[in-house]
């Protein structure tokens, strides 16, 4: 082992929880590069290109050299603090829901000399006191006797010291049919529905009026559950919230069984596919604990960090096991939300406890990730929409989904009721009543992935709108347009979406796109030239809310004196570029991107933040009284999931970097510029903060001398002023604010904290207010503002929107369906590195396209859950099913330079699912209602 | 209870990315992936589905003849490379005498520029394909009309989940067309 | 590669005479269940090309005469069957002769045909005119001479047709299997015995033959048995195209997957009892034996095929088939298992979500000495085959593929 030098541990201690110390760093932190002479970013000077932006991602010669750069890369041996021996574990899980679980017999490997090492069973849980986390459900192990609650329930844990023994146990276990032993016949596990919610709107008499009732008005009904089935509240008219929202629901049900004449009343049930991530890094964690110094050491890839301190770090302290010290290293990975508050983690962590002093590596193989991994929730969707006839005008739109969550609930409950206040689409609903349910079943765990129940909903709307078009002989455009939802008008929930909503205007553009315009002629063309297919245009758009309601952001931006920039921040990078674009984000105000980037940073004493409470349900009394304290946010970080890292996440740096500008630079600008006799160069003109610009990478303003970032920073360090900012931010669809006094000026900030640094000509009074741990001078709120806890019943106010035009073409001899080309349209603010956006965009549509027509999967005993998955089975699109040479895109200018940048990592994969049913549709007349679109269910219709 | 040790070994002589590897007792079962992972702690070849399918372990054969040819290390011996030579993800770019990144190959820098990858879990199958590809287009140029057509036959097999391909495939015509011989007129 | 399928497709031309026959005088059941009967009689195998409309035509055979095509027998006017009387359809299927008396080449299996009921003809003729007729022609033929000269099959027909009725013995009471066997499925067509001229030999029906460079294997009760079928796997074969035994390849796959997945199980255990008999003999359980554990096939083995099959052979479930319970293992021939191994076997979609990823052929890899290595130890290790295999018969039995 080599020997750790106490010196170079530079681990930034991030808190203490339940009185065990927690440290985070990054493997691609200098914190832990100082240790690990690892540096996965390249230097930013060489990736910007001035006027242009960045040429290449920062992680990218790493990542396109093999450099190890995930979790599932790290070996115990390039730990340098770590002993050399590499041991490793594998899960056993019991695959019946039928029977009682007895144990396990390993008798077999014993008699062939391999044995584990050492077997982890419930019973090791109970001895030891390690606790499942509240959040994750059941406990970790099954318990002997009890009969498992859900295909893929861990019953033990194996650990080898060696690989060798460890590869061929592992295969034998799996080939093994009479490893897990079961008992009598038990009936299949059932359990109440996780939850359920109900959004319940009636418009005024316009839709701009006030409402009569909405949930953010009034109340989200979340019903009793009596035998699994749920109990609404009596409806009076005049009675509590609750009892008025059942008065409307009853009376919009009323209009749908007995329409006016002149309504048409659509009724169609959708379901949608049970789809898994497959993000080709598998889970998995290596960890080492080390007994004799109580010090736990846990490498692995996750969305949100925080959250693996938080209670990771509660584990132990319940656990019998001495443990004082918790050091994470999170890694790069790739999730679209399965390492989101994932429970894999944790069982890495109990691999390390019983290590017997080896670093104990768990990762999954791909059988397992199926198996054990959370999924995309299927969904059935009930919908009824009446729509008068003559002007194709909505009228009540009414929706029941079902989401099925598997065997723990992780996120179910949030995503189905994102899903259903998703589901308006792009269009305004004049009255909804949205129900939703999460419930339990037997099926592998469904949690956070990517399109986070929009995909369902939406998709499902996007379908039935064309499919109502035909009902009324009319053009999809034109239905479209009589409803689209226009800038000002309110939600399904009540609330009015932040500003200016773009769909309209992306209607208009698709609308002259030759794919449309020519359909006709092409589709005559293309069948005469293929008698055996039958060619389809389809078109979808969605907007799509991006967040999670409640946004906890820290961030921290350095200027040094020659000119270079940090920027240390809350979130992951999972592939899409964040650390990249991190270091662009500040350029907007700084001039250039920052030279070091640190991300998943989860250590933020300097502000003393302190939380309390649970941002989403919190009471307004409870939160005005808290808010006194200058130290409170309602939450301290957000993972790294639900589009939010391009909005929310920068969100702060990017303020950080403003208040360096203001007090910093531009005070040093002005001065300059005004140096001389009269006001120097300035005195002729008007120089305004306002019309300061960065161009090539200088500073100028109303024609004045352009001054480069190094000089600027040399003499705001020499004049003490602000050349470091670290700030908090919290948005629960509107940010907090408050008033800080910076450096003898006070300012209004959408920042809940904020703390400064000045340069190092700082006066010693100056100097001596720098009292936090890394020399920044802690300031305190004043007029704090937080968004009133009402909002949290709006469900979404930000969206971006997308739309996508399909040509494809059908065969009518195998029902094969292949993409011929197609188009989206991409509404997202200012960009921020454009090719990070438009990769997200290609890369969405590839996973829109696998939802709508190639993946799939049985529920139960068929299904990933009996571990036999893989992707010979589970058909992944590829390159030839994507159009991938055809395929383009127009990403919408910005309404101006200081839109903001939007998440759009959800939006795109979502509009090609309804463009490609609807696509079929023109094509063979059948609109589906079951996705995937398979050749078997078209040949089925054919 | 039987004693005998499941684990049979023997010698390994192997070359990678130009350095022949130490001689040592490796398990005759041991797949040619876990051999790179775990005793040559080289891990830009990954492991993805265990089944040969989706091409993230995938490595390049390079015959004495001065063919070079994808494998995919998940599903083959590591024994059955003995004597061979073959070049991983690690062994593209020239490296510098600390062994830091000094000029990225052709395909490296294509994908670079193009922002090809995301999470870049495939990228080592992407670029030993690719590179595969630009090498048999050297000795066998195709017409420049057909690039396309045989970029996509090339590299379909590959799966990638984060970016649709499509700045993968932009970069690799890219690196083709910027390799002298790999194309003629048609 | 060509396959012992692809030797029997149908030639028809496009010359039809006929009075028309509207689909719409058929009823829905007599279509239903004249689609089943396509299906039991698997016409789309050879006469829907890979990817194309079912029997629009257009698949290539490679037969030892020559290159000929399915032909397009959708209702089609101009390409097709749409000016097919019943009485036409019932004769072309029973006799192999055209409207206009144009004699078929023998890959189309009337001579098994011939004894198609005149009201499952009907259902049939049904069926297809309820189809849309595909207006795509079917290439022409390319045959070698005397073969293209169409007189020659007269005379061939005088020496072989009709179709022996050597299956009587083996029917007994199951009449239904039998027709299902050697009548629609006309499994003898590949599973029995050619003479020179191409005419199944009577005397040997069902007991197996090579066509194509394939080893169609004995159907016999005896000799499924000792290569380990029973009637329940035998029927899970038919049913799901895979069972423990192996996964359809080569050109029992189109069988599977245009035909025997679609038979309902009393069909499926009609034909199991056909062919294996009212008392089916055990099936044979093969010893396995790690004594041959030391020999250079093993570590080929773990080297190219352990990756899926398992370094004990166990297989891995829905993605490689196990080699304890591998039926080419067990065949008297390596013909299939060393063709297997050079060629590899293409990805297939089976019942369901089934679907197995392509099997990567070793012909590259792998020189001819090697392959003999392996083959030898697979039969030793697993399908309790004690022969040799040399280099030679490798080279032999691959050379035809390359």
């Amino acid at each position: 082992m080599p020997q750790f030098n106490q010196s170079r541990r530079r681990f930034l201690k991030h808190s203490v929880v339940a009185g065990v110390s927690t440290y985070v760093a990054s493997l691609a932190s200098p914190s832990f590069a100082a240790l690990f002479e690892q540096d996965i970013l390249s230097p930013t000077a060489q990736a910007w290109r001035p006027g242009t932006g960045m040429k290449f991602r920062l992680d990218g010669i790493a990542k396109v050299t093999g450099s190890k750069v995930f979790a599932r890369d790290i070996r115990a041996r390039d730990m340098p603090h770590w002993p050399d021996t590499q041991a490793h574990a594998f899960i056993i899980r019991a695959t019946r829901c039928d029977r009682r679980y007895q144990g396990i017999d390993l008798s077999a490997l014993e008699a062939a000399g391999l044995a584990p090492d050492r077997v982890v069973t419930a019973e090791d849980m109970a001895r030891d006191n390690i606790q499942v986390p509240e959040y994750y459900g059941p406990a970790f192990f099954l318990p002997a006797g009890e009969t498992p609650l859900y295909l893929g329930y861990p019953v033990a844990l194996c650990i080898y010291h060696d690989f060798a023994r460890f590869a061929v146990a592992k295969a034998r276990v799996r080939a093994a049919e009479d490893v897990v032993v079961y008992g009598e016949q038990t009936p299949l596990p059932e359990k109440p529905p996780y939850g359920a919610f109900r959004y319940i709107r009636v418009g005024g008499d316009t839709p701009y009026a006030p409402d009569r009732f909405s949930a953010l008005q009034e109340t989200v009904l979340y019903p009793d559950f009596r035998k699994r089935h749920p109990v609404w509240p009596q409806a009076l008219e005049n009675g509590k919230d609750s009892q008025r929202a059942m008065y409307h629901a009853n009376q919009l049900a009323e209009q749908l069984d007995m329409p006016p004449d002149d309504w048409l009343v659509f009724e169609a049930e959708y379901q949608t596919p049970y789809i898994d991530h497959f993000a080709m890094e598998a889970d998995n964690a290596n960890c080492w604990f080390d007994a004799e110094a109580g010090d736990m050491h846990l490498v692995c890839g996750s969305q949100s960090p925080a959250e693996l301190v938080e209670r990771m770090a509660e584990l132990h302290s319940a656990s019998t096991f001495a443990s004082g010290r918790l050091f994470l290293h999170p890694t790069y990975t790739v999730g679209y939300g399965s390492k989101d508050n994932s429970i894999f983690p944790y069982y890495g962590l109990i691999a390390g406890l019983y290590g017997d002093g080896h670093p104990v590596r768990l990762a999954n193989d791909r059988y397992e990730q199926f198996q054990a991994t959370m999924k995309r929730h299927p969904f059935t969707i009930r919908n009824r929409l009446a729509v008068e006839r003559e002007t194709g005008k909505f009228q009540i739109f009414k929706q029941n989904l079902t989401a099925n969550g598997g065997g723990r609930a992780n996120f179910s409950n949030s995503v189905a009721f994102v899903g259903a206040t998703a589901a308006q689409g792009i269009y305004y609903m004049p009255n909804s009543d949205l129900t939703a349910t999460a419930e339990f079943s037997r099926m592998p765990e469904a949690g956070s992935m990517r399109g986070y129940g929009t995909i369902q909903t939406m998709a499902a709307t996007e379908l039935m709108v064309d499919e109502i078009a035909d009902h009324l002989d009319m053009d999809p455009f034109e239905l479209r347009l009589a409803n689209v939802f226009k800038s000002g008008m309110k939600n399904t929930q009540g609330a009015i979406p932040a500003g200016h909503l773009r769909g309209e205007e992306i209607l208009h553009r698709a609308r002259q796109h030759e794919i449309w315009t020519q359909r006709a002629a092409r589709k005559q063309a293309f069948e005469a030239d293929h008698p055996e297919q039958r060619y389809g245009v389809g078109f979808a758009c969605v907007q799509k809310d991006f967040g999670h309601g409640a946004e906890g952001v820290f961030s921290e931006v350095r200027l040094n004196a020659d000119g270079s920039i940090e920027v240390r921040n809350t979130g992951a990078e999972m592939g899409t570029g964040y650390s990249t674009s991190q270091a662009a984000v500040v350029a907007q105000w700084l001039g250039q991107p920052a030279n070091t980037v640190h991300t998943a940073e989860t250590e933020w004493d300097d502000l003393a933040m302190t939380s309390s409470g649970n941002p989403y349900v919190m009471s307004q009394s409870e939160q005005e009284a808290a808010q006194t304290d200058p130290r409170w946010t309602p939450m301290l970080q957000q993972a790294s999931s639900a589009s939010n890292s391009s909005y929310y996440l920068s969100f702060p740096t990017i303020e950080a970097a403003r208040v360096i500008f203001r007090h910093g630079l531009w005070p040093v600008a002005l001065e300059y510029w005004q140096r001389g006799i009269g006001g120097g160069q300035a005195a002729p003109y008007v120089v305004r903060e306002q019309d300061a610009r960065w161009e090539q990478g200088k500073l100028t303003a109303n024609g004045m001398e352009p001054l480069s970032l190094a000089f600027l920073a040399e003499r705001a360090h020499a004049t003490g002023r602000v050349t470091g900012a670290m700030a908090h931010a919290f948005n629960r669809w509107e940010w907090s604010r408050a008033d800080y006094r910076i450096d003898g000026t006070s300012e209004n900030l959408p920042l809940d904290g904020l703390a400064v640094r000045y340069g190092d000509g700082a006066s010693q009074q100056k100097k001596a207010r720098m009292t936090s741990k890394r020399g920044f001078e802690l300031l305190t709120r004043s007029n704090p503002y937080f968004p009133p806890t009402q909002r949290n019943n709006a469900g979404v106010t930000y969206y971006s929107a997308c739309a996508t035009l399909v040509e494809l073409a059908v065969h009518t001899g195998t029902g094969e369906v292949s993409l011929l080309n197609h188009h989206s349209f991409l509404e997202c603010g200012n960009t921020i590195v454009e090719e990070l956006v438009s990769g997200q965009l290609q890369g969405g549509l590839a996973m829109g396209i696998g939802h709508a027509l190639y993946e799939d999967m049985p529920l139960y005993e068929d299904g990933p859950g009996n571990g036999t998955w893989n992707i010979n089975r589970y058909h992944v699109p590829r390159a030839s099913e994507v159009a991938v040479w055809e395929q383009s895109a127009d990403i919408l200018p910005p309404l101006s330079r200081t839109d903001p940048p939007k998440g759009i990592a959800e939006v795109v994969m979502i509009p090609v699912v309804g463009a490609i049913g609807n696509g079929i549709a023109h094509a063979i007349g059948h609109h589906f209602h079951r996705l995937p679109i398979t050749p078997e269910r078209i040949r089925e219709v054919l | 209870m039987s004693t005998t040790d499941p684990i049979v070994s023997k010698p390994l002589h192997v070359t990678v990315n130009g350095i022949e590897q130490p001689v040592e007792d490796i398990p005759e079962q041991l797949m040619m992936l876990d051999y790179l992972n775990e005793y040559r702690n080289l891990t830009g070849t990954r492991f993805g589905c265990g089944i040969g399918v989706c091409r993230a372990c995938t490595v390049i054969v390079d015959h004495e003849d001065g063919r070079s040819e994808e494998i995919r290390t998940c599903i083959t011996g590591a024994h059955y490379f003995e004597g061979k030579s073959i070049r991983t993800v690690e062994g593209h770019a020239t490296r510098d005498e600390n062994g830091d990144v000094a000029k990225l190959s052709e395909v490296q820098q294509q994908f670079l520029d193009h922002f090809s990858f995301q999470c870049s879990y495939c990228a080592p199958g992407f670029v030993n394909a690719a590179t595969v590809l630009v090498e048999r287009l050297q000795r066998e140029p195709v017409p420049r009309s057909q690039l396309e057509a045989t970029i996509s036959d090339a590299l379909e097999s590959h799966l990638c989940r984060c970016t649709g391909y499509v700045r993968y495939f932009r970069a690799v015509r890219a690196a083709v067309l910027a390799t002298p011989g790999t194309t003629v007129e048609g | 590669m060509a396959g012992y399928r692809q030797t029997l497709a149908a030639l028809v031309l496009a010359v039809s005479t006929g009075t028309g026959w509207a689909a719409s005088q058929a009823t829905a059941k007599q279509i239903e269940r004249g689609q089943y009967l396509a299906r039991a009689a698997d016409c789309a195998a050879c006469h829907t090309a890979e990817g194309g409309t079912p029997y629009a035509g257009g698949r290539a055979i490679e037969t030892p005469f020559g290159k000929v095509y399915g032909t397009n027998i959708t209702p089609d006017d101009e390409y097709g069957i749409g000016n097919y009387s019943a009485d036409d359809f019932y004769h072309v299927l029973t006799q192999g002769e055209l409207p206009d008396g144009t004699q078929l080449y023998p890959a189309m299996p009337y001579t098994s045909y011939h004894d198609i009921a005149r009201e499952d003809s009907d259902a049939m003729y049904a069926y297809f005119m309820s189809l849309d007729g595909v207006h795509v022609p079917s290439p022409q033929t390319d045959l070698a001479w005397p073969y293209s000269m169409r007189w020659t099959l007269n005379f061939w027909n005088w020496m072989y047709a009709p179709d022996d009725d050597a299956g009587q013995r083996r029917a007994a009471d199951n009449q239904r299997g039998r027709y299902l066997v050697d009548t629609l499925g006309h499994c003898g067509q590949c599973h029995t015995p050619r003479g020179r001229l191409g005419a199944l030999k009577r005397d040997r029906h069902l007991q197996g033959a090579v066509i194509a460079g394939w080893q169609a294997p004995s159907l016999e009760a005896e000799a499924l048995a000792a290569r380990g079928w029973d009637d329940a796997s035998l029927r899970e074969f038919m049913r799901e195209g895979r069972s423990r035994q192996g996964s359809m390849y080569s050109e029992m796959y189109p069988v599977f997957h245009h035909s025997t997945r679609y038979l309902d199980e009393d069909d499926l255990k009609a034909m199991s009892r056909y062919l294996l008999g009212e008392n089916p003999p055990a099936a044979a359980h093969v010893a396995q034996t790690t004594a041959v554990d030391d020999s250079p096939g093993r570590q080929l083995y773990l080297n190219s095929c352990a990756g899926c099959h398992g370094a004990d052979g166990e297989g891995a479930p829905h993605v490689a088939s196990a080699m304890t319970s591998n039926t080419a293992l067990r065949l008297d021939s390596p013909r299939n298992l060393v063709k297997i191994i050079h060629d590899g076997i293409d990805a297939r979609a089976f019942t369901g979500y089934e679907r197995v990823q392509a099997m990567p052929g070793f012909g590259d890899a792998l020189s001819d000495p090697e392959i003999a290595k392996l083959a030898t130890y697979l039969r030793r290790r697993w399908g309790g085959q004690q022969s040799v295999v040399e280099a030679d018969d490798v080279a032999e039995l691959t050379g035809a593929s390359d």
